[in-house]
C-alpha cells in the first residue's frame, strides 16, 4: 500500500488508496482555518488548533499552462497547474487533470484525484492528490 | 503593527554596482568587491572607516560569505553580518544598515549584496519537497496563477502585461549596467518562449550574477567623514514586513498578494510622504505582474488600473509615475541578493541627476520596493 505524499496535508481514508481528503486545522480561538500542517494558527498564534478535513469539491480560483516545469517535477509536460478555493476558506494548488484546456473556466467545480507517482528513484509510489473537473452526476 | 520610530537621519552617501550578466570566469567575492569599491569610491570614504557591513545573499557559497569577500580589502574587525532574505536579502541589508545607524549605534555602514543565480526555473522548496511532486512550488507559475486572476476581475489584456517588458527593455537600452539592453515589440514579447501562460520568456526576469553596495552614514557625521553633503541622497523610510494570515494561505489574487501595502503604508507614515509626492519608483518586478500588481499596492495607482496606466505610458521615464528606470527586474536581471541594493542604486543615481539618457526630470522623491518568499517586503523612501 502505498502512502501519502505528505500526510500532513493527504490523509488516504481506504485500502483502494482511490478515497482521501485534504487535511488541515481549525483554530478553536478564532475560526480560522488552515490548509496543510499547523501547530499554532497562522492568524491569531493560538495553539488551540482542532484537526479538521475539507470538502472534496472546490471552486477554480486561478490556472496556468506550465511549459518549463520546475526541476523535478515527475509529471508530463505541459501540465496544468490549478488553484482551487474550498469551501472552508483556504486555496489548494495542484495539478488540474482530465480536461482540455479550452474547456477551463474560472468558478468551474474541481474534485479532489488521488493519483499514484513514482517517488524518488526506489521505484516506490505515493499518493498526490490533484483536480479533475467535478461531474453534477457525481451527486448521490 | 509597531510604528517605527526613525532615530538620527540617515543618508546614503555612495553606491556602486557591478553589471548584472553572465561572469562564469570571475568569482562572486571579486563582483561583490568591485562594487563594495565603487561605492567607497563614490562616496569618498575609506574602508578602514566602515563600522559595520550587511551582506544580502541566497545561494550557499561557502560559511561567512561576506567575511570571506571583504578580507581581501583588509581585515579591520567589525561585525559583519550575512542576511538571507529571499529576493528581498539585499534591501534587508540595507534596512539593517538604516536602523543600525538611525539607533546610534554606528556612524557609517556597508549594505551590500551579489549573486551567481543558476539557469533554469526557481522553486523555494528543497528538491525532495512534496511540493516537487505536487506541482506547486514554482515562481513563475506562481506569477501566472496571479496574472490569470488579475486579468479575469480588471480585464487586463496580455498586450498590457506585454508592455512592462517593453518599457522595461527601452529603460535598459539607456543602462549600461543592464543584463538585457536589446528593445522588443509587445508582438516579439508575447511571441516569445511560452513559460507559464499566459507568462512567456521575456516576461520573466533572467537569472543572473551581479553586485551592488551602497554606503550609509548618519547625517550629523557627514563632516566628521569629509563625505560631500550635496550628494548624499536622504532615507527618509525604511520599512520591512513578513507575511499575515490572509484567510486562504496560497495567494495569488488579484489585488496585493505580498506584504507590500502593509510595508508601504508604514513607509509612507514614517516619511510624512504621500504616494502624491512619489516621482519616481522601482518595484519588484520578477514578472510583468509583479510591476502591476506593486504600483497597485504602493498605492501610486489605483487597484485594478496598472494595466491601462502602462498602455498610457504613465509608468514611462517621461509619464507621470516612471517605474523601474533602469530596466528592473525585467532586463536587469535578478541575481537575487543584488537586486534590492541595486534599486537603491538606481533611485540614487536618480535624485542625483546623474542618470544619464534615463534621467527623470525634476526626480526629489523615490521609492525602491522589492519583494521575497516569505512574503519579506522592504519599502525604502529615500529623497533629495
Ligand atoms: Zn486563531
Amino acid at each position: 500500500m502505498s502512502s501519502s505524499i505528505d500526510d500532513t496535508r493527504l490523509i488516504i481514508c481506504n485500502e483502494e488508496e482511490v478515497q482521501g481528503a485534504l487535511v488541515g486545522f481549525k483554530c478553536s480561538d478564532c475560526n480560522v482555518v488552515v490548509f496543510g500542517p499547523a501547530t499554532f494558527c497562522q492568524s491569531c498564534t493560538s495553539d488551540n488548533l482542532i484537526t479538521i478535513t475539507f470538502d472534496s469539491v472546490g471552486s477554480l480560483y486561478s490556472y496556468t499552462e506550465v511549459k518549463v516545469p520546475p526541476h523535478g517535477w515527475p509529471g508530463e509536460v505541459p501540465y496544468i497547474l490549478a488553484e482551487v478555493e474550498l469551501p472552508e476558506g483556504p486555496h489548494v494548488l495542484a495539478e488540474l487533470i482530465d480536461i482540455h484546456h479550452e474547456d477551463i473556466q474560472i468558478g468551474m467545480a474541481l474534485k479532489l484525484a488521488l493519483i499514484p507517482v513514482e517517488y524518488g528513484t526506489t521505484g516506490s509510489t505515493k499518493i498526490v492528490y490533484k483536480w479533475r473537473p467535478f461531474q453534477t452526476s457525481e451527486l448521490n | 503593527m509597531k510604528n517605527l520610530k526613525p532615530g538620527r537621519e540617515v543618508v546614503v552617501a555612495g553606491v556602486g554596482l557591478h553589471p548584472f550578466g553572465r561572469f562564469r570566469d570571475k568569482p562572486l567575492a571579486n563582483l561583490a568587491l568591485d562594487s563594495v569599491i565603487a561605492a567607497l569610491k563614490d562616496a569618498a570614504v575609506a574602508w578602514k572607516d566602515i563600522q559595520v557591513a550587511y551582506f544580502g545573499h541566497v545561494y550557499y557559497e561557502g560559511m561567512s560569505f561576506g567575511e570571506t569577500s571583504l578580507s581581501k580589502l583588509g581585515l579591520t574587525g567589525i561585525p559583519i553580518i550575512n542576511v538571507e532574505n529571499a529576493c528581498s536579502s539585499g534591501s534587508t541589508a540595507f534596512w539593517q544598515a538604516y536602523w543600525g545607524i538611525s539607533s546610534g549605534v554606528f556612524d557609517i555602514a556597508l549594505a551590500f549584496g551579489a549573486e551567481k543565480v543558476p539557469g533554469g526555473p526557481v522553486s523555494v522548496t528543497s528538491e525532495d519537497s512534496p511540493d516537487r511532486y505536487i506541482g506547486g512550488d514554482h515562481m513563475m507559475a506562481g506569477y501566472a496563477l496571479r496574472s490569470r486572476r488579475y486579468m479575469e476581475e480588471t480585464g487586463a489584456t496580455p498586450a498590457a502585461l506585454a508592455q512592462v517588458t517593453v518599457k522595461a527593455r527601452q529603460n535598459a537600452s539607456l543602462n549600461p549596467y543592464a543584463h538585457r539592453k536589446d528593445t522588443y515589440t509587445i508582438e516579439e514579447v508575447l511571441n516569445s518562449r511560452m513559460i507559464a501562460d499566459p507568462l512567456t520568456l521575456f516576461q520573466c526576469c533572467p537569472t543572473s550574477e551581479g553586485a551592488s553596495a551602497a554606503v550609509l552614514c548618519a547625517k550629523e557625521a557627514l563632516t566628521s567623514y569629509h563625505i560631500d553633503p550635496k550628494r548624499s541622497v536622504n532615507v527618509v523610510a525604511a520599512a520591512l514586513t513578513s507575511g499575515s494570515y490572509n484567510g486562504h494561505g496560497s495567494d495569488h489574487s488579484a489585488f496585493s498578494p505580498y506584504r507590500t501595502e502593509p510595508a508601504a503604508l508604514q513607509a509612507y507614515e514614517m516619511s510624512g510622504l504621500g504616494p502624491e509626492d512619489v516621482d519616481l519608483v522601482q518595484v519588484h518586478d520578477a514578472a510583468t505582474i509583479g510591476e502591476l500588481q506593486q504600483l497597485e499596492a504602493l498605492h501610486l495607482i489605483p487597484y485594478g488600473e496598472a494595466w491601462a496606466a502602462t498602455i498610457e505610458g504613465r509608468t514611462s521615464l517621461n509619464g507621470d509615475i516612471p517605474t523601474n528606470t533602469d530596466g528592473g527586474l525585467l532586463a536587469m536581471g535578478h541575481p537575487f541578493g543584488a537586486t534590492g541594493v541595486r534599486m537603491i542604486h538606481e533611485t540614487v543615481t536618480q535624485l542625483r541627476n546623474e542618470a544619464g539618457d534615463r534621467q527623470v526630470p525634476n526626480a526629489r522623491v523615490g521609492v525602491a520596493e522589492c519583494s521575497g518568499a516569505g512574503d519579506v517586503t522592504t519599502v525604502h523612501i529615500l529623497t533629495k
